[in-house]
This record gives C-alpha cells, structure tokens and sequence, in this order.
C-alpha cells in the first residue's frame, strides 16, 4: 500500500476521513501468486481466518504476511497462544527472517500470553499499550481456537465477535488462525461454532495425498466484497517460506484429501498405457 | 542504585534468573505471576515474591487487564539496566587487570 492511510491502531475517527473505504488499495500479503489469487490482496482493515490442520503451513504463511508487511512499511503483532516468542523467532530465521532485528526497530512485536487474558474485558485491553507503541497495520493471531478453552461453545462466537471488533475498530487488518482438521467431505465447514461468517475472507491450507505422496493445497473459500481465485493451488513450504504453484487442474476431489484424476485424465492414461504396451 | 546492586539484584536467587532467562527469550510475554509460574516449572508461591523484586528494579511492569494483574518486560528499562551492568563489570575488568 503506497498512498496515504490512517495511522495504525487510530480511531475510527481518523479513518472516516482517510478514504480508506473504497479507494480500492489492498493489503498485499506479499506472496505474487497468493495476491493473485485475492485480486491484489486482502481488503484493507479485513478480519481473515487461515485455516488449516496442524502442519499445514499456517505459522510460516502469517508470519511471511507481517514480514512482507514491514518491507511495505506497515509494522506487525503476531499475538501467539501457544509457542512462546524464542521458538517464533528460531523459526522464522530458518526463513532468513530476522525477527529480533525487526523488534529493535519497532516494526515488529511478538506478543505471546494466555487467551483469558485477551478476553478479559476492563478499561484497558491487553493489546493497548502494543498496538499505541507500534502502531501496527497487520496482527495476526495465532489461534483463535485456543479462545474455545475459555470460554463456553456458545459464548465462542460473540468472544471471536468481540476481538475481531476490536481490531477492526482500530484499522488494523488481521489474520486469525484456526485449527480446522474438519475441512473435508462436501460441508466446506470450517468451523463448527459459527465463526465462517464473522470474518470477512477465508482461506483454508489443506494436506492432500496423491499417488502415495501428501502435498498441500490452498484455497480462498470466501472473500467479501471481492472477486478471487476459486481454484485449489497446491503450495510448498520452501527455505524463503511459502510458495504457490499451479492449480490442481487435473484432478477433483481436492476437498476430501484422497483426491482422483479427473475422467479425461484416466483416459489418457489408458491411452498412453496401451500404446505403450504396443510398442 | 549501581552497577553492582543492579546486579546483585538480578542475580539475588536462581528463580530470579530462570524469570530474567524468561522475560529476555520472550520480551513479548504478558502473563499473570501464575501463568508466568507455570511457563518457568514453578509454583507461584516460590514466584511471587521473585517477581516482586523485578518490579521494583524496574525490569517488570505490571498492569491490571479486567480481573487479572499481569506482569510484562519494561524493555526500556531493561536496556538501561543492562547498560548499567555492562559498564559496572567493564570497570571491574578493568580493576582486575590493574
């Protein structure tokens, strides 16, 4: 994003009269084919769910959005529930990204504490002095499903309401993940607690096993107020982060992991396994 | 306070230094004395008065979220205590090799 914005975390206020609404910038996840994909990236100021079932990729793929965040000039919080900070930033080197460096610099903060507390409601919130200090563009969360340990199935989706709310109201675009080993069969249910419909964009990462090899799929399920990319692309997770390839074109069933070869491709195959015989 | 008495504040007990070892891993930690406890093997009783100590250097801040007191690293602070050190033991180098 290269023209002018509202500050991070500023008030609804500020971004009245920032033109944010509307002037058609996107916030760019930094990955070419993911913004591609999205049409140009996320729409500014946007609640998004990653979703995925453990080692699909979610960590690296959000910390690669903050990271290419902070080369767009938009600092970034990776609020984390579970790794403490050390592990993130050990990982993420891996990745060739300096996290600490980016810290020192106050671009970057990541914030690791329990989700009661996120939760908890008072005069100040737990994200306030970060989110003054920083003053993010971007924050991910790493995951809301730990929310589901605190409080009731029921009171889940007005607590995800609320922090979603809370990011929103402060012009900060989030990425928030979701342990989603239920993302198969022809449901597309992503979550069983409602939370679909209280984020404004959905992409799911998915393990897919084919000829006895598991790779990985990503898909934009849903993205509000926007036109995208509906295709099933496979990805990689490479020594510079994530990296999407081509679309799964030749085979259906993407959705329920054990994907098979599209009826023209089994033809083929014949074909080319008879006239192969032949010779 | 000096160098030396900053140190040997930092240093004054093991849980002390299992709690700075903590902060400075992760100085992004927000967490109650009884999370904190937890992430560290402890219990909050042998925490609490530890922690008790790192506020008033000045090392940890403490603030009230809704119900709950958390306690998070004064990065501020934290640097200029370090430095404070850092230049005590250049003196006592120093001294030494006199």
């Amino acid at each position: 994003m290269t023209a002018a914005r509202p500050k991070a975390g500023a008030s609804g206020f500020d971004q009245l009269f920032s033109g944010k609404e509307g002037d058609g910038l996107r916030v760019k996840t930094g990955i070419i084919e993911l913004d591609e994909m999205l049409r140009g990236g996320f729409m500014p100021g946007d609640a998004v769910m990653l979703a995925g079932s453990a080692g699909t990729g979610k960590t690296t793929l959000a910390l690669q959005y903050l990271v290419n965040g902070v080369k767009q000039g938009e600092p970034g919080i990776y609020v984390t529930f579970e790794e403490l900070p050390d592990q993130i930033y050990r990982d993420a080197k891996n990745f060739g990204w300096d996290l600490r460096k980016l810290e020192e610099e106050d671009k970057f903060r990541v914030v690791c504490t329990s989700p009661s507390l996120l939760l908890e409601s008072g005069e100040d919130s737990l994200l306030d002095d970060v989110l003054r200090d920083i003053q993010p563009r971007r924050l991910v969360i790493d995951s809301l499903s730990h929310l589901e340990m605190f409080v009731k199935k029921d009171d889940m989706r007005m607590e995800a309401y609320r922090v979603v709310r809370y990011l929103k109201t402060r012009g900060v675009s989030s990425v928030l993940l979701w342990e989603s080993p239920q993302i198969s069969g022809g449901s597309f249910s992503v979550t069983d607690v409602g939370l679909s419909f209280l984020v404004d964009c959905i992409v799911a990462l998915k393990p897919v096993e084919i000829e006895s090899s598991l790779r990985k799929a990503l898909v934009i399920l849903k993205m509000r107020g926007s036109d995208h990319d509906k295709r099933f692309r496979e990805f990689e997770i490479t020594p510079t982060g994530i990296k999407i390839e081509s679309a799964f074109s030749n085979y259906e069933g993407i959705i329920s992991g054990s994907p098979r070869k599209v009826g023209s491709e089994k033809f083929m195959d014949l074909f080319r396994g008879a006239s192969e015989k032949r010779k | 306070m000096s160098g030396s008495e900053i140190l040997s504040t930092l240093l004054g007990s093991e849980v002390r230094g299992d709690l700075l070892v903590l902060f400075h891993r992760n100085p992004g930690l927000i967490d109650t004395v009884d999370g904190v406890a937890r992430r560290i093997g402890r219990t909050t009783i042998a925490v609490i008065s530890e922690v008790r100590e790192l506020l008033m250097l000045g090392v940890l801040k403490q603030k009230r979220i809704g119900a709950s007191e958390v306690v998070f690293l004064d990065r501020a602070k934290d640097r200029e205590l370090l430095e404070s050190v850092a230049n005590h033991l250049k003196t006592v180098r120093i001294g030494g090799e006199k």
